[in-house]
Parts: C-alpha cells; sequence; structure tokens
C-alpha cells in the first residue's frame, strides 16, 4: 500500500538557507548545500526546494544553481519558486527535479497551470497554496511568499487548481509555519476533503504528535517541515517510527548500519 | 558498454544518468536519433503526457530508429514510468495516441481499471516481484517511488514481473523479451532503484 | 551582499540581521551595553553562586576550556567569584603547540584540570566526513566543546558551567534569544552549528558505530533530570570583552602567535586547533567573510579601529586560499585527516557560493596562482 511521505523543506533565500516565523523574520540557517547532502544522506522519502524571492525580486529560477543542488540528490526532488514558463519547467525536470511547485503565477495565469499539466503531466505540477487566517475568522490565500492577499479562499482555490490538472497541493498555513506549535488540521482537512489530488501538509510542525494528526486527522497524503528539522535534534526517519507506532504505512530508510 | 538515454524532450534525463554514474557505470544523453546507432542498451525516460510524447518522438525522428534497435537488433530498452507507457500499442491520455506496439497493452487512467484512491499514485508502494534477472537482489515487497496517473489496462500473465496495490492492482514491471519496463522511478528509488538500474545494466 | 553600514559584517552569516537603516544586531546588541544594568546582572550571577554555596570541598563549577584566552580569563573570573572550578579541556582536533603550552600555563595558574580526547582516528574520520559533507571540518569540535564539560558536569553532580559569551548577543542571532543567559540541549541543537548533521546521521547514513561517538552525544533528558546542571553564560552577567580578555590572559602567562593568524587579524585567538584556517576558509566559501571580518567588527565596535581602515585590511588580508595555519603547511594538516589536496580543492569548489564570486564564461570560478577567489564585491 502507498506510504505517508515525510517532506523537508528548504526555503532559500538570496544566497542562503533561511527558515521564517509566519513568513517572516526570515533566519539565515546556513547554506543550501550542506542541508541537500545530509537529507539525501538521510534516504529521505522527498524533498521540496523552495526560492522564496523569485516572484517578489521578478527574477528567472536560478537554474545553475538549482541544477548543483539536484546534482547531490539522489531522493524525489520538487522545486518552487518563481516559475512561469513551460521552458522553465523543462530546463528543471531534465537538470534533476522529478516535480515543480507553482504559487504566485497560477493567480496570474491559471491557465499555466493546464498548460504545465498537459504538457509534463499533472503527476508533475504541485499547486503551492500559501494561506491565512484574517480578523474575521476567514481563511485567504496569499501570493508573492505570504505578501499579497488573493482574497481566495484556500478550499476553493485548490479546487481550482485540481480541475486545471495540478497533481498535489502544497497547502502551507503562513500563521502557524515556523512556530512548532502544530499545523492546522482544521483547514487540512477541509482541503482534502474537497479534492481528489493528494494533499502536503505544511506549516507548523513542532514534533511527530503534530505530523500524525495531519495525517489521521487531517487526511493529508504527507507532512512537510522545515524548522523541526534545522532547529531541533527531530529527524525525518524519527518522525516515520513515531508513525509507524501510530499504524501509519511509512517507508523504512535505508540504514548503513542495518 | 555503450548506454544512450534518449533525450526526446520530455524526460528527466539528468536524473538517470547520475544515477547510472553513481553505480560506476557511463551512459549518455542522446540528443537525436543519430546518436543511437551504436547503442548497446537503451533507456527511455518519460515525464509528461503520452500524446505530446509520442508526438515528439514521431516528429524528431527517434520512433523508426527505436524501433528498429529494438525489433531487430533486439537491443535492451528500459523504459520508465511514460517510458514504459510508450511501449503500448495506445493510450487516451489527452486523446487517443498510438504507441510504439512493442508491448501488446493499452494505457489507461488508473480510475479507468478501478482505483477510487487519490490520483496521481504519488509516492512510496510496495511491489511484489516475481523471480527475473532484473529483480535479482532485490527483497520482496520492496518500495519503489511512483508518480503518475495512468498505468497499463490489459497484459498477458507473462509480461508482468511486478504488481503493486494501490487500491486496485497495478501492473509496476513489465518485461517482455528485450523490452523491460517500470512504472515506478528506479532512478529516484534509493537502493532497490539503483539495483534494477544495476541488473539491467549488467544483463546481456 | 548587503554589509552592514557600521561595522562590516555581511548579512550572508547565519542569524544577521540587518535593520532599515543597514545596521546589524551585533552591532546593536552592542549598543544595547549601555543600557543593561551590569551591576545587576553580576548580583545575579553572585546570588546564583551563593544559593549553592556549601562547605563541601567539591568543585562547583566546570570551566569548558581549549586553554584559549576566553577560557583562561573565564577560569580566572570563576575563583575570584568564590568558585571552586575545575577546567575541563575537550582536545581539539588538531592541537597545536601553542595550544598545549597555553593548556600547560592554565594549568600551572593553579587549576585542578580534566583533559578529554576523544578517540584521535574516529575524530579524523569525522573531520573529513564533515568537511566533504556539510563543509565544516570542524564539527566533531562544535559538538564537543558542548557535549564533554556538559557530561562531566553530570557525572560528578557539578552544578554549574560556566561559558564564556553569549553568541547571539555578540555576533548576532534571534532576537528572543540574545538576552538568554542559558545554556541548554536545546541551543546546541538550535545554534551548535550542526549544519543539519545529527549524531544519528552519523551511525544510520555514514557507517559509524554508535559506541565510538559517545563523546558526542549530548546527555539525554532522563541523564539531565537526575542531576540539575546549569550552564550560564558569564558574558550575561558583564560586559564580554575578548581583548580584555587576552590582556589579563597575557599577563598570566598565555602565549599568542606573535603575528597575525593567517586570515585573521589578531595573533591572540584561535590558536589552539590547525584546522581552524580550513574551517574559517569554508566560511568564506559559502558566505563571503572570514575570521578577520568578525575581529574587525569588534575593533569596529569599540572604536578601535575605523570601518575604512578595517575594509582596507580585510581586502588585503581575507579569504586567501589556506596554505598554511598557524606556520603548519595545508598538506600536513590535510595528512591527518588522510585527504589529498587535490581531494580538498574540490571540496572547496562543490561548497562555494558561486553568485559571491568572479567566474569566467563557463561559470568556473576564476582562482589566482596561489588558488585565491576574487570577491564580486566588498561592501555595499
Amino acid at each position: 500500500m502507498l506510504k505517508t511521505r515525510v517532506i523537508p523543506t528548504m526555503l532559500w533565500k538570496d544566497l542562503s538557507l533561511v527558515k521564517g516565523i509566519g513568513f517572516n523574520s526570515w533566519r539565515r540557517v546556513g547554506s543550501v548545500m550542506p542541508a541537500v547532502k545530509i537529507y539525501n544522506s538521510r534516504d529521505v522519502d522527498e524533498l521540496i526546494l523552495l526560492d522564496i524571492t523569485a516572484t517578489i525580486d521578478d527574477r528567472e529560477p536560478d537554474e545553475e544553481t538549482i541544477k548543483s543542488f539536484a546534482s547531490e540528490c539522489f531522493v524525489p526532488l520538487t522545486i518552487g519558486g518563481g516559475i512561469k514558463k513551460i521552458s522553465q519547467i523543462e530546463y528543471l525536470l531534465s537538470s534533476g527535479a522529478d516535480k515543480i511547485s507553482i504559487n504566485s503565477h497560477s493567480y496570474i495565469d491559471p491557465m499555466f497551470i493546464k498548460n504545465a499539466s498537459d504538457y509534463f503531466g499533472s503527476q508533475c505540477i504541485v499547486s503551492s497554496i500559501d494561506f491565512k487566517k484574517l480578523d474575521d475568522g476567514k481563511y485567504t490565500c496569499f501570493s508573492n511568499s505570504g505578501t499579497k492577499n488573493m482574497n481566495t479562499e484556500p478550499v476553493e482555490w485548490a479546487k481550482k487548481m485540481e480541475q486545471l490538472g495540478c497533481g498535489e497541493i502544497l497547502l502551507t498555513s503562513i500563521d502557524l509555519d515556523g512556530s512548532q506549535k502544530g499545523y492546522d488540521i482544521e483547514v487540512i482537512k477541509k482541503v482534502s476533503d474537497a479534492v481528489k489530488i493528494p494533499v502536503i501538509a505544511s506549516g507548523g510542525a513542532g514534533n511527530y504528535e503534530h505530523m500524525i494528526s495531519a495525517i489521521k486527522d487531517g487526511g493529508a497524503s504527507a507532512v512537510a517541515a522545515a524548522s523541526i528539522f534545522h532547529f531541533t535534534d527531530k529527524t525525518p526517519a524519527k518522525a516515520k517510527e513515531a508513525m509507524k507506532d501510530k499504524n501509519i504505512p511509512v517507508r523504512d530508510c535505508f540504514k548503513v548500519n542495518q | 558498454m555503450s548506454v544512450a538515454i534518449l533525450n526526446y524532450g520530455m524526460g528527466n534525463t539528468f536524473s538517470i544518468k547520475h544515477a547510472i554514474k553513481s553505480l560506476g557505470f557511463d551512459a549518455y544523453i542522446a540528443n537525436n536519433p543519430s546518436e543511437i546507432e551504436k547503442a548497446e542498451k537503451i533507456i527511455l525516460p518519460g515525464v509528461g503526457s503520452f500524446a505530446k510524447a509520442m508526438d515528439n518522438l514521431n516528429t524528431r525522428g527517434w520512433t523508426p530508429e527505436i524501433t528498429k534497435l529494438v525489433k531487430e537488433r533486439k537491443i535492451p530498452i528500459l523504459g520508465i514510468c511514460l517510458g514504459m507507457h510508450l511501449f503500448a500499442n495506445s493510450s487516451n491520455e489527452i486523446k487517443k495516441t498510438k504507441g510504439l506496439s512493442f508491448i501488446n497493452g493499452d494505457v489507461v487512467k488508473l480510475n479507468e481499471i478501478g482505483c477510487q484512491n487519490k490520483l496521481p499514485h504519488v509516492g512510496w508502494n510496495e511491489v511484489k516481484l516475481k523471480k527475473d534477472l532484473i529483480l535479482n537482489d532485490i527483497d520482496q515487497n520492496s518500495d519503489f517511488y511512483f508518480v503518475h496517473s495512468y498505468c497499463y489496462k490489459n497484459l498477458k500473465d507473462d509480461v508482468i514481473i511486478g504488481t503493486t496495490n494501490y487500491g486496485v492492482e497495478i501492473i509496476s514491471i513489465i518485461k517482455y523479451n528485450n523490452v523491460i519496463g517500470t512504472q515506478f522511478h528506479p532512478e529516484k528509488s534509493s537502493l532497490v532503484g539503483k539495483k534494477i538500474l544495476k541488473n539491467f545494466l549488467e544483463i546481456s | 551582499m548587503k554589509y552592514c553600514s557600521k561595522c562590516i559584517i555581511p548579512e550572508t552569516r547565519p542569524d544577521q540581521f540587518l535593520d532599515k537603516d543597514g545596521i546589524c544586531n551585533a552591532c546593536k546588541s552592542y549598543e544595547q551595553r549601555k543600557e543593561i544594568d551590569w551591576n545587576k546582572r553580576l548580583d545575579q550571577l553572585k546570588e546564583i553562586i551563593n544559593k549553592n554555596k556549601n562547605n563541601s570541598s567539591k568543585w562547583d563549577c566546570v570551566i569548558p576550556s581549549s586553554g584559549g584566552k576566553d577560557s583562561t580569563y573565564q577560569a580566572i573570573r570563576a575563583k575570584e567569584l568564590g568558585l571552586n572550578p575545575v577546567v575541563v579541556t575537550a582536545t581539539t582536533c588538531d592541537l597545536s603547540d601553542l595550544g598545549k603550552r597555553n593548556i600547560i600555563n592554565l594549568k600551572n595558574l593553579g587549576f585542578d584540570t580534566f583533559e578529554i580526547s576523544p578517540n584521535p582516528k574516529i575524530r579524523a574520520k569525522l573531520n573529513k566526513l564533515c568537511l566533504k559533507e556539510i563543509g565544516d571540518i570542524a564539527w566533531p569540535e562544535h559538538v564537543s566543546i558542548f557535549t564533554i564539560p556538559i557530561r562531566f558536569a553530570l557525572n560528578y553532580k557539578i552544578p554549574m558551567i560556566l561559558w564564556g559569551e553569549n553568541p547571539q548577543f555578540e555576533y548576532g542571532g534571534p532576537n528572543e534569544k540574545i538576552h538568554s543567559n542559558v545554556l541548554d540541549r536545546a541551543w546546541l541543537e538550535e545554534f551548535g552549528g550542526l549544519l543539519g548533521m545529527r549524531v544519528s546521521d552519523l551511525v544510520e547514513s555514514y557507517g559509524f558505530d554508535h559506541r565510538d561517538l559517545y563523546p558526542y552525544n549530548y546527555p539525554s533528558e532522563s541523564e539531565l533530570s537526575e542531576f540539575n546542571v546549569m550552564g550560564l553564560f558569564l558574558g550575561h552577567y558583564e560586559p564580554w570583552d575578548n581583548l580584555r580578555n587576552a590582556e589579563i590572559s597575557k599577563k598570566n602567562g598565555f602565549f599568542t602567535f606573535k603575528k597575525a593568524i593567517e586570515n585573521g587579524y589578531f595573533d591572540s585567538e584561535k590558536l589552539d586547533n590547525h584546522q581552524h584556517g580550513i574551517h574559517d576558509y569554508f566560511k568564506f566559501l559559502k558566505y563571503g567573510f572570514g575570521r578577520a571580518t568578525d575581529q574587525l567588527c569588534f575593533m569596529i565596535r569599540r572604536d578601535l579601529i575605523s570601518r575604512e581602515e578595517a575594509l582596507d585590511y580585510v581586502k588585503k588580508n581575507e579569504g586567501k586560499f589556506p596554505l598554511s595555519y598557524l606556520d603548519k603547511p595545508l598538506e600536513e594538516i590535510l595528512k591527518k585527516i588522510d585527504m589529498s589536496l587535490d581531494e580538498f580543492k574540490k571540496t572547496c569548489d562543490k561548497f562555494t557560493n558561486k553568485k559571491l564570486f568572479e567566474c569566467n564564461q563557463a561559470n568556473e570560478l576564476n582562482k589566482d596562482k596561489f588558488g585565491n577567489l576574487i570577491l564580486k564585491k566588498i561592501d555595499n
């Protein structure tokens, strides 16, 4: 049967690996290369690498650098950040990426999602949706690394992206991101129930129970996390052990000393 | 040994070459049909839609070259994911399209064979293996990395050497003489995936 | 790459922030010193010390030391504060003669001293692996300078470890951590320079025997719960000053290099480990600045050198390919970890952030005849 995935996320800003809280107060954690190598050596289920200022800076994806990261990576790799052309996707897929994540441009040109899915197949197009709770209690999507309110409700947007052909939803709570307080289970569940494509829960993981909850209570197919892996001694392998204990099917990672 | 990875504009050629290199073998990326003349083994990758892929193969002159090498010279060919689908008679992805017809079967969307789970089928899943050289030294029910929404619909039993459960039984590895295909991505499937690549590179 | 408009630290340094005026958080922390009631903080430390005081003859404080100027100062200060310290040295990866002499000097000043040396063969393997995998040769040292003293304190039931400066306050860190007085397991995980490498990775992914890695394991929660060891930053209770530490240590017999360390500015720090040069060089490759910048920022904040002079020095003296360190040639340093010069150069290139350095048309790094890279720009 299909295994639940634990996916470390790496956020890339300018020249560094970063992590923020609430998509703000970005801390430079180090450089991307060591992180790629470590996660690769841990034989993680998948990796996500997002260039978080490509759209804001109106910049092309840094294909050379991405290629240098992909060359250290044997695990399935999702790349995102500033993607708005078919040619960019083509280059990235031929340079080591397995899936492409699209966020901001999907609001500007939703048909781009359809075109990309038709061309490359829905399985390699991930729609990245960042959402926040407003003062009135309603949820809304944000683009441009959490800076532009798109006045769209995440469930509706997820359904639209699914209709246009994307293969997965990467669903991130801006409020909880970096907080290590837990995922937004309510929204995860609403989106997972509304779409027939896999949902990756993101934003807020602080311990293994949070991840288990995102799967069992939220109905997510996978969990993504960053802060927990950068700043604590928790690892993807231990997360999967904890999930296994709760009868969530997971893959055993390759261990040298087995 | 000359191993060609076909670049017909739709595949993760880099990842495959990278994985092969890490095994200590060498492979080259063939950018046009004339470059596979002397190939002793071929790898047909595939990321994208069947219709577009066949269109590229046909318009760029790949189809006759590959067919010649595979059917006449019996060169071993490994098709990965969409690459494996292209061996079929046809697929109805986007629109009904004729395939290379190396394998007597058709490709359909997973829900057409009764799969009611979320699609695409993405992530790690077990493969039930039959005995075969290509599967040497691989544990039964090992997990491989899948990322697809389409699959083979109807194949003869003797062509199927690996299956996977995703609500329904999916054909995950096929072999018909010199034509081998994996639904999953061996180049991204950790050690077991690399073993499949290694076995393919080592079979004569 | 933006630089602080006051000192010369670039924003590429992890946990460095520039505010809207372009001033870095370390400079701002330094300015905050004026507002801190240092007397009050020192009283707080004295209170903690008094609370733990009893008539026992046992050690009541661990001073983690490499024999450097800071820990020499910390040891002297601990005695002044009425503590009964034991100096615990976790041997460095490639202990220099200067380092040895300074450890002996510290002992001879009159301190109970323990020197704990993890298996040097395993150490050398870790140095090489960490250099190749995460671009940090000093990983085993970064870890063991914390784990060894804490384990010692636990074993001997010593209630306090007196560390030096709070690095988040001195050099930059998240706001909520700059006034922390405590160093604990969570601190190590967040700030201990682990670059994501965990002991569990070494066992599971790289084939080390877990028994060989005991010195690198921070005690577990249950071990820590058996006896309360408080790790305090001395630099939280009194204004930290590297130069003051150097002066006091020198007065007490501390040996210096007598000239600036390679790629550095001072002659009084980073003297105990020949691998420092490689560590600092990789910092340069990843972030575009090195040891001289760190040391000169310290000087600028105290108005001991102008920003222009500092920049001038850095342009001429920093970021050179580390042909030697403390006069020991690179090849000899690499021999200890069984690494060829060629392998070393390839590893350097792998971790170089090409965006910071000049490259040719084919996106290859431009190097001069000594192998030195050229920063695209220095300063704003």
